[in-house]
């Protein structure tokens, strides 16, 4: 017996198990189960291992008043996350770093809350089947990383721009830029083959924006399970969105980007160079503008009129514009309503029938879209049209209602606004209360600002908390995602993927606008990037090296493949000196030493690995000036800069 | 917030410890009321109902899936750990941040090393362990359990506080002149004198030594003894140092000082009655009475004495050994002769244990259940070496543990088994006069052991692990007298750090990595370990095997790693002696790397010489 379940045990295990469902004697532990993974486990078995762990993690906890966050075992451990009655864990094998694990633990959790909002929540929309599909994608595309190192250091995938000219990637960098012309358009990416070529987003928001990518890459489009509301054009480039969701930190990263939003859209002047902080970009002309550019002063200020739902105006616009004060919501407010009601079929119908708030209405059909592409089966592009149609006339109306009330809303008092949405801000951050109001300052103070408190976030990072997910509490809790909308653009391999806030899937002209503006450059990028050879790679050269960009998240090595040799010596020593950089940060470098040597070097924005290959001159291991070992912070040096990586 | 738990596999709590803060943790959570003499079996239960279902799902994981949790973590940085042998489950918990995982599966292991060296071979039978630990008498059981709660503080403190015992390994006094004159006094005068007496009741000292504090003065043991492992030297001065707390220590914490204050207020209730140890062997743990006798606050005499009948425990685990081998073939499926492959026959066997049944006989013990087991073995219509054997086999090893427990444990040998107590005051006050003249250079001397000079170098620690040795300039941070680092918060700060730089190089270790050096901070450390032959060549390095996550930590008090690394090496080179030596040390950052690593290979050099100090 034990033989032959220790057998099938030695595989990787995740699940999703809610202890409430199991309270009383009678009731099976089957019934908590909400996922598992690999599915074709058997079912007592998947009992008795969801059973005991939740029942010793409970224990746990109770007796530490604080969850479980890491449990291990003999031959495996599991990263573990416990929320009211949830209880998510994953297992890997023992040599995974610890970090490494409870990363992709949260990265999971992430994903699946991103596109699916909050989990109980969307337990209570669909199916455990449907879901179950979708757990499975996450899962795959978390765990498909092409090697051990990009699984370990959980990184973005990125084009390999050693081989691509460097003009491609200014050109993508300016797709984005002039689609954020569109204020609807809060950050963007550019995605080729599954590899970002360019991107406005924190890597762990890039990565979610991914999975979507490459599930529709590889799948038929028509048949979507993930709310795909509508698609146009040819199988080769079409265009469509689905909603997710972002936490409010997300969200507040995103708007207070500051791009000059007076410089957006029905601007007629050129566009400012939007000064993006370093840290969350990728983009090529993201080097900080150290000349403001007169014309954002210039810009007048009116385009908040079109900010997206500027949660104060209609908070403060309440008893007049919402009879129904339960539909007053806005991304930011929303936690204080039940997040149930997007999904309820009849808000649609409110929405419509008040037709007067603005915001309501627009969520609605967002939460429409949904609803209307899990009901469609078969032939859901004639369903999405007829939806679209509907839309288009509605947003008509919409879009009315909505300058009305921008404009009577803004001509009056511009300066209050600013303090609305000021205090808006500061109620988010304390920290960093530098707002737009002051264009003049706002790019250098603000990336000042970001600069330290990322510092000050490295620093106090706890030892488990995760690097990419901005904070695991915040998917974790229920209330606080906010429903946002991405916008796909797809020419073949190409992918331009854009966060947008909900009002953009009604706001026709916005949509046009956007996939006018792009449309050409788009199947430009896409022609190059395809005609791109993609470059035959070097010689190895006579070592091995590793390099993680803790900021924008990438990772740039020559370990390919199955890594065997001296390359699984490395990827070994690495394992060990990621976890062991994770806990102690004030760790700077180190050399390790089982048969060959291996050189790990990190600051605070990357880790660097060196092997040098070639047979070790014999030595005895007791300290000699002469032994080589010591001599590889200077080979590593030297090789690397080659590869772009200065260790200088 | 720490806690250390023993429980068998029916969840029932074989001995707990736990600190004042995890004490009144369970008190609030539970409510467990606090009134004069119900406190303490109250306690108990919430002890044992807090942990119950971890305990349950510890055996469901093993019977199952064949795994067992090893830790956990939770995300206010709680550490659980636990550990199982055979049928007894440890689980050490942490809840203060002030050890990590590793610490905790020491400690783990350290309990396990003290509950052999005081039951020995019972060790061995979960059901005769459970009665050793946890005595039906509620008195004797308390006075147990406070005894070995004193052994796990001391352990402890000197785990936080004593090098020798981060490292494991034994510190030398450096004063060779010294040395070898109390060695030859030893032998000479002390063991020769005792041996010959008649008074010492059938025992004979087999090893004398000298502590000053928990350094070593001196160390002789007579030319019939058996060797005595470093881990039982280490373990034998956790109590040694458990009777007789050094000053040192005292003024720790006002906590530190209580609990030895404790220890201090109950003194054995017979000075001269000695402890039962039971010292690993080639054959089998080999029981032994050790005699502290404290020469002066901080140094003390320890006697080491073989006891009659103690050749009895050698037979017994020859057949314990064959049941035990006996037990897996049978559990691995293996029947009839396969069972027994690899063993001496099977009718010799046999033969030689009715033998040694109707020698016990004659000495009044019983060996029950062997008839049984004979029957079902050997008969016509029995079944033979089959699974069907295997609970007979089972009572077997269970009643051989009985008879090594009926033999040797400490309340069964009769309180008057010892030297007789004149002889006892006659060998103290010997060496009294013999170190007279040196007692206060000696007690200066341990706390400034060794000094070196390389600018730029903040510490160092030198470990010769073939003979379980280790050199080191003092870190008394809280000490009264300065030592090299002076004291205060620097040399806290220093202290630390040397307390991370071992446990880091031991974690490497244990991956199999030899060689590390770290830059952290200001500072840059290294770690070396290498071998050499016995004339101080360096023999060329090899790939040490990586030890599994859940095996025992790198150490020598626990498992004693460095034995079996030794072993390891030395099949590669079967035709001369091998020697293991680690170098660990500190440096400044800002000194540059080749000057670092040149003060590394001199320090090796220059500390090679002390550690060829004669000890026999």
């Amino acid at each position: 017996m034990a033989e032959t379940a220790a057998l099938a045990y030695s595989r990787r295990f995740f699940f999703l198990y809610d202890s409430s469902k199991v309270q009383e004697e009678e009731d099976r532990t089957r019934e908590g189960i909400y996922y598992f993974s690999p599915e074709d486990t058997p079912v007592d078995q998947q009992e008795l291992l969801c059973g005991q762990l939740a029942g010793v993690c409970r224990c746990v906890s109770e007796m530490s008043s604080s969850p479980v966050r890491l449990l291990r075992l003999r031959k495996s451990k599991y990263a573990v996350r416990m929320k009211d009655s949830f209880l998510w864990a994953l297992s890997c094998v023992v040599d995974i770093p610890d970090v490494s694990v409870c990363d992709l633990l949260d990265q999971l959790i992430a994903l699946f809350c991103f596109y699916n909002g909050p989990v109980r929540q969307s337990y209570q929309l669909y199916s455990k089947e449907d879901l179950a599909l979708r757990w499975a994608r996450y899962l795959c595309h978390l765990q498909g990383g092409s090697t051990e190192l990009h699984n370990i250091f959980s990184c973005v995938r990125t084009i390999d721009s050693t081989h691509i000219d460097p003009l491609l990637l200014l050109k993508a960098a300016l797709i984005l830029q002039a689609c954020q012309r569109c204020p609807l358009v809060l950050a963007g990416c550019i995605l080729y083959r599954g590899r970002v070529v360019s991107t406005q987003m924190t890597p762990a928001l890039t990565m979610k924006v991914m999975v979507y990518e490459t599930q529709t890459y590889s799948q038929d489009f028509r048949v979507t399970a993930n709310g795909l509301s509508s698609s146009v054009g040819s199988p080769s480039s079409f265009t469509a969105t689905t909603q997710v969701f972002l936490t409010p930190t997300e969200l507040y990263m995103l708007r207070c980007h500051p791009v000059d939003r007076a410089c957006r859209s029905h601007c007629s002047q050129p566009p400012c160079q939007p000064s993006k902080s370093r840290f969350l970009s990728r983009t090529l002309s993201d080097t900080p503008t150290t000349d403001t550019d007169s014309s954002s002063l210039d810009c007048p200020p009116v385009s908040y009129q079109t900010m997206p739902s500027s949660p104060r105006s209609s908070l403060s616009d309440e008893p007049y514009f919402s009879p129904i004060p339960s539909r007053v919501n806005t991304p930011l407010h929303s936690n204080l309503m039940n997040q149930s009601e997007y999904f309820t079929p009849d808000s649609h119908d409110h929405g419509t029938l008040n037709g007067t708030n603005l915001c309501a209405v627009k969520e609605s059909l967002a939460g429409l879209n949904i609803k209307q592409d899990t009901d469609a089966s078969s032939g859901s592009e004639t369903k999405s049209e007829g939806l679209n149609s509907d839309q288009d006339t509605q947003s008509d109306e919409i879009k009315a209602l909505a300058n009305g009330y921008e404009q009577s809303n803004c001509l009056d008092n511009h300066s209050d606004h600013d303090n609305q949405i000021q205090n808006e801000e500061n109620k988010l951050d304390a920290n960093n209360h530098v707002a737009n109001k002051n264009g003049k300052f706002q790019g250098e103070t603000e990336e000042e600002a970001r600069t330290k408190s990322k510092q000050v976030e490295g620093r106090l990072k706890e030892k488990y908390e995760p690097r990419n997910t901005p904070s695991p509490h915040e998917t974790l809790a229920d209330t606080s995602l906010v429903p946002s909308v991405l916008y796909q653009h797809r020419v073949r391999g190409l992918v331009l993927a854009l966060l947008v806030e909900p009002e953009f899937n009604t706001d026709p002209t916005a949509r046009e606008e956007v996939h006018h503006s792009s449309m050409a450059s788009l199947n430009g990028l896409e022609a190059h990037l395809r005609n791109t050879s993609p470059g035959t790679p070097g010689p190895p050269g006579p070592y091995t090296f590793a390099h993680y960009d803790c900021i924008q998240n990438t990772l740039t090595t020559n370990v390919c493949g199955r890594s065997a040799g001296p390359q699984e010596a490395f990827v070994r020593a690495t394992k060990l000196l990621h976890s062991h950089f994770s806990h102690l940060d004030t760790l700077q470098e180190a050399i390790v030493r089982l048969g060959s040597a291996v050189y790990g070097t990190r600051s605070m924005a990357q880790e660097t690995y060196f092997l040098q290959q070639g047979t070790p001159v014999r030595n005895s291991g007791s300290p000699d000036p002469q032994d080589s070992a010591f001599s590889l912070p200077r080979k590593a040096r030297q090789r690397l800069l080659k590869h772009g990586v200065n260790l200088l | 917030m720490k806690c250390l738990l023993l429980a068998n596999e029916s969840a029932e709590v074989l001995f707990y410890w736990t600190d004042t803060e995890f004490e009144q943790r369970v008190q609030e959570q539970y409510g467990v009321s606090q009134e004069e003499g119900e406190r303490l079996p109250a306690f108990e239960d919430s002890i044992n109902t807090l942990f119950a279902p971890i305990i349950i799902s510890c055996s469901t994981m093993v019977d199952r899936l064949g795994d067992n949790y090893t830790s956990f973590s939770t995300e206010n940085n709680h550490i659980y750990v636990l550990h199982q042998f055979e049928e007894c489950l440890y689980i050490a918990v942490n809840g203060d941040g002030d050890e990590t995982e590793e610490d905790l599966k020491r400690k783990i292991f350290v309990m396990k090393k003290l509950t052999e060296i005081m039951f020995g071979m019972v060790t061995f039978s979960g059901a005769l362990l459970r009665k050793e630990l946890r005595p039906q008498d509620t008195e004797q059981r308390n006075r147990l359990w406070k005894k070995l709660r004193s052994l796990l503080e001391t352990y402890s403190r000197l785990r936080e506080n004593d090098q020798s015992f981060l490292v494991e390994a034994v510190e030398r006094l450096i004063h060779p002149t010294l040395c070898e004159q109390c060695i030859e006094f030893l032998e000479r005068r002390l063991v020769q004198q005792i041996n010959s007496n008649m008074d010492r009741m059938g025992e004979e000292v087999l090893h004398a030594f000298i502590l000053v504090h928990t350094k070593l003065l001196a160390f002789y043991s007579s030319r019939n003894a058996s060797n005595l492992y470093s881990s039982d030297l280490l373990a034998l001065i956790i109590l040694v140092q458990d009777l007789y707390p050094s000053k040192i220590n005292l003024d720790e914490t006002s906590e530190m000082a209580e609990d030895s204050l404790q220890t201090l207020e109950a003194p054995t209730p017979d000075p001269s009655a000695p402890s039962r140890v039971f010292l690993e062997s080639k054959e089998c743990p080999m029981p032994h009475s050790m005699y502290c006798l404290p020469l002066w606050p901080g140094i003390t005499l320890v006697l080491l004495t073989k006891i009659p009948n103690s050749h009895v425990a050698t037979s017994v685990c020859y057949f314990l050994e064959a049941f035990v081998k006996l037990e897996k073939r049978l559990c691995e499926g293996h029947e009839g002769a396969a069972a027994m492959r690899g063993q001496p026959s099977v009718q010799e066997q046999r033969s030689r244990l009715e033998k040694l049944i109707k020698t016990w006989a004659g000495m009044d013990i019983q060996v029950s259940g062997q008839q049984n087991f004979k029957n079902k073995a050997f008969s016509r219509s029995g079944s033979g070496f089959t699974r069907d054997l295997l609970p007979s086999c089972r009572n077997m090893k269970t009643q051989l543990c009985g008879v090594y427990r009926q033999f040797f444990a400490a309340e069964c040998m009769g309180s008057s088994q010892r030297l007789a107590p004149h002889l006892q005051e006659r060998a103290l006050s010997m060496v009294q006069e013999k170190l007279m003249d040196w007692k206060d250079f000696l007690l200066v001397k341990s706390k400034r052991n060794i000094t070196m000079e390389f600018p730029g170098l903040i510490h160092f620690i030198y470990v010769d692990r073939s003979n379980g040795q280790m050199i080191a300039p003092s870190l008394n941070v809280t000490d009264r007298t300065v030592s090299e680092l002076g004291k205060g918060p620097l040399a806290d700060f220093i202290k630390k750090k040397v307390w991370s730089l071992v446990a880091t190089a031991q974690r490497y270790l244990q991956k199999g990595y030899a060689t590390l050096t770290l830059r952290d901070g200001d500072y840059f450390y290294c770690y070396f370990l290498w071998f050499e032959n016995e004339t101080g060549y360096k023999l060329e390095v090899i790939d040490i095997p990586s030890s599994p996550d859940d095996g025992a930590p790198v150490g020598m008090l626990t498992c004693d790693y460095y034995r079996k690394l030794l072993r390891y090496y030395s099949k590669k080179h079967q035709n001369e002696v091998v020697k293991c030596y680690e170098l660990f040390t500190v440096h400044l950052g800002v000194i540059p790397n080749e000057y670092i690593l040149q003060h590394c290979s001199q320090l090796a050099r220059k500390l090679w010489e002390p550690t060829r100090i004669p000890l026999l």
